[in-house]
């Protein structure tokens, strides 16, 4: 209506009159000045018109037979399309009263005649104005409300989300670790009520986070924005350990920043694994068994004589299955490690026992390569797994010997370091090992060097060569018939003796490895069980 | 001297090359039984010198069989070593609670197995 109205005319006026003469002077003026005007002499016809077509502004006379103005005025204002419609009252009815009647039925403004016409033009123009200003406003509140409406319902959405999410959430602050807000799939899992949560910090809820490993996540979160794939056993309230795989991101709350963490209770995943893991390991080595049985067999010749080249096949069968065996060997034994199975048996063990012991079983390899093994133990005591360390020394060993040169010597060394100096250690290692020894630090360590003078590792791999089928040269797999695990093995071991582990190296001048154990006080273990040489 | 051993393994193919490379090695008696069933009826028939039994069986397993051979008055001093695929030099400790005299873990060699078998038993 207005709309049309702007690009033909300035506005649609109705003018109420009972008297023509008025009506077509009203008319004339206005038409002159681009407004379009229905003019009508009857109430009824003026309320008929109005509903039809509803216009811009009413110009109302007061004084009329059968309907009178203010009547005329109070049907319009109780019709909704003609309500909103301001009405101007032109009479020649000029006392208060009047015009105070002509405002309580809802007139908007008064002109008594004789008018002027100047001033009949600028109060239409007015209240034009202030009915278009309206009208926007209005338009301005329709849209105001639907934007209101679409952000409770986004929110809505968003807390139904954070309410229903399966996933345990939490959010925390990264200043503190002070819980702010948690989803029911999170009071679930940990077994705790709301109240016990909210407001309390990570390191007073006894929730088995490592606070050193919290504290190292923490700094990669402020690093790099978001922390993923933290794994740890998290404590429920009832003491109930949980396996959780968490995902982190920082974000600002209300100005301060906060730890969004997301997390999957993974416990049955990791079961099933171990018993996949475990049903592998016993369908993979017995047809093994067979395998290796056969060939040892057949390279006897007792079966029937064999060619050199038909002797070389076997042998090259055979080498390449115990390769096999060892590699299912070491993938069992690694995953045994990470997931908790395999348990330290800590005895009290000599430096020189285990060293003399490693080179006993390591003395054939040597030889048969021509590399000298140079022991140098000192004589103090550890309180290890024997087995574990055995199979450290032997990893180690087995690998210097490879990379060894025919007349090299490797050295296999060990001092004392007074205090815990795993802090110094290059070597930061990944988050998320349950230990099985008291994690107090310890009063001094065992510094065991083994150095070789072999072909050396690359500078940017020193790290690397710790993490699985990591090996330096993708062909030594199969020239020095390693299973790509013998390092990580040894990571896990020294880490679960609360131990620190890394290497030196200088291309063409050799590898020394560095492995940092926690020396015993002696004192309080008098009564330990001495291990077996 | 002439040994009477018995193979008890589930898997054809291991008994055949365990029993070959016995017999290669030595003079010998290999008798081989499939089952845990099987190997009470023939322990307590030939009463052997020795029993190589595997842990992982269908029906009646390693365990079960042991305890029924400690539970029969005619095999309960027949030495036993227990072969198993699940042991490693690693885990061995797992099986400590088992009444035998070793554990064996697979895959082993059957041309080493005559001297092990020795070794263990004590009986050059």
């Amino acid at each position: 209506m207005m709309d049309s109205a702007s690009t033909l005319y300035r506005a649609d006026i109705l003018a109420i009159d009972d008297t023509p003469e008025n009506l077509q002077l009203l008319s004339q003026l206005l038409t002159r000045r681009q407004y379009k005007v229905r003019s009508v002499t009857k109430g009824k016809t003026a309320l008929r018109a109005a509903l039809a077509a509803p216009p811009d502004l009413i110009l109302l006379d007061i004084n009329m037979p059968e309907m009178n103005g203010y009547e005329v005025c109070e049907r319009l204002k109780s019709e909704d399309i003609t309500r909103n419609i301001p009405v101007i009252f032109v009479s020649a009815l000029g006392e208060t009263l009047d015009k105070v009647r002509a405002f309580d039925v809802g007139g908007v403004d008064f002109v008594t005649k004789p008018f002027q016409v100047e001033e009949v033009i600028a109060r239409i123009e007015t209240h034009l104005q202030l009915r278009r200003l309206q009208q926007q406003l209005q338009a301005q509140n329709v849209r105001l409300q639907q934007e209101i409406r679409d952000r409770k319902q986004a929110q809505e959405t968003f807390s139904k989300a954070f309410r229903s999410s399966p996933s345990p959430i939490a959010i925390t602050t990264l200043e503190g670790g002070q819980f702010i807000e948690v989803n029911p799939s999170f009071l679930r899992i940990s077994g705790y009520a709301r109240h016990e949560v909210i407001g309390f910090r990570l390191d007073e809820l006894n929730l088995g986070i490592d606070m050193e490993e919290y504290h190292r996540g923490r700094a990669q979160l402020v690093d790099a924005g978001a922390l993923h794939n933290w794994e740890f056993e998290l404590r429920t309230k009832t003491g109930d350990l949980r396996t959780v795989l968490v995902s982190v991101e920082s974000i600002e709350l209300q100005g301060y920043q906060c730890a969004l963490a997301i997390a999957n209770d993974i416990t049955e995943r990791k079961r099933l694994e171990n018993e996949f893991i475990s049903l592998v390991s016993h369908e993979l080595k017995t047809p093994m068994n067979s395998m290796i049985g056969a060939l040892d067999l057949l390279g006897t010749g007792q079966l029937g004589s064999l060619t050199d080249k038909g002797q070389k096949m076997i042998n090259m069968a055979i080498n390449n299955a115990e390769r096999l065996v060892r590699l299912v060997n070491d993938v069992l034994d690694l995953e045994r490690m990470k997931s908790g199975t395999l348990t330290l048996n800590p005895k009290v063990c000599g430096v020189p026992t285990l060293f003399q012991q490693a080179e006993t079983v390591m003395q054939p390899m040597a030889q048969d390569a021509q590399v000298n093994l140079v022991i140098e133990p000192i004589d103090v005591k550890l309180k290890v797994d024997y087995d574990r360390i055995q199979q450290l020394f032997t990893n180690l060993l087995s690998n210097a010997i490879k990379f060894s040169s025919p007349g090299g010597t490797i050295y296999l060394s060990a001092h004392v370091e007074a205090g815990n100096t795993s802090h110094q250690t290059p070597e930061i290692p990944s988050p998320s090992h349950p230990s099985t020894l008291s994690p107090s630090t310890p009063p001094s360590t065992l510094h065991i060097t083994l150095r070789d003078q072999g072909r050396g590792i690359p500078s940017d791999k020193l790290t690397l060569i710790f993490d699985r089928f990591q090996q330096v040269d993708a062909s030594d797999a199969r020239t020095k018939g390693g299973t790509g695990l013998g390092l990580s093995i040894c990571r896990q071991i020294v880490q679960q003796h609360q131990g620190r582990i890394w290497a030196e190296s200088a291309i063409g001048e050799g590898s020394t490895f560095h492995v940092t154990l926690p020396l015993m006080d002696l004192d309080e273990e008098t009564t330990a069980t001495e291990c077996q040489g | 001297m002439s040994k009477c051993i018995l193979i008890v393994d589930d898997e054809a193919d291991v008994r055949e090359v365990t029993q070959l490379g016995l017999e290669m090695g030595t003079n010998w008696t290999v008798l081989t039984a499939s089952s845990g069933v099987e190997a009470i009826a023939i322990a307590t028939e030939e009463h052997p010198d020795a029993i190589l039994l595997d842990l992982m069986m269908p029906d009646m397993d390693g365990r079960a069989t042991l305890k029924q051979l400690k539970a029969i008055e005619a095999t309960q001093d027949i030495p036993v070593i227990m072969v198993t695929a699940k042991a490693q030099q690693s885990n061995l400790q797992d099986f400590q609670d088992l009444e035998v005299a070793a554990i064996m873990a697979k895959p082993f060699r059957p041309l080493k197995l005559a001297a092990e078998i020795t070794r263990i038993l004590q009986w050059s």
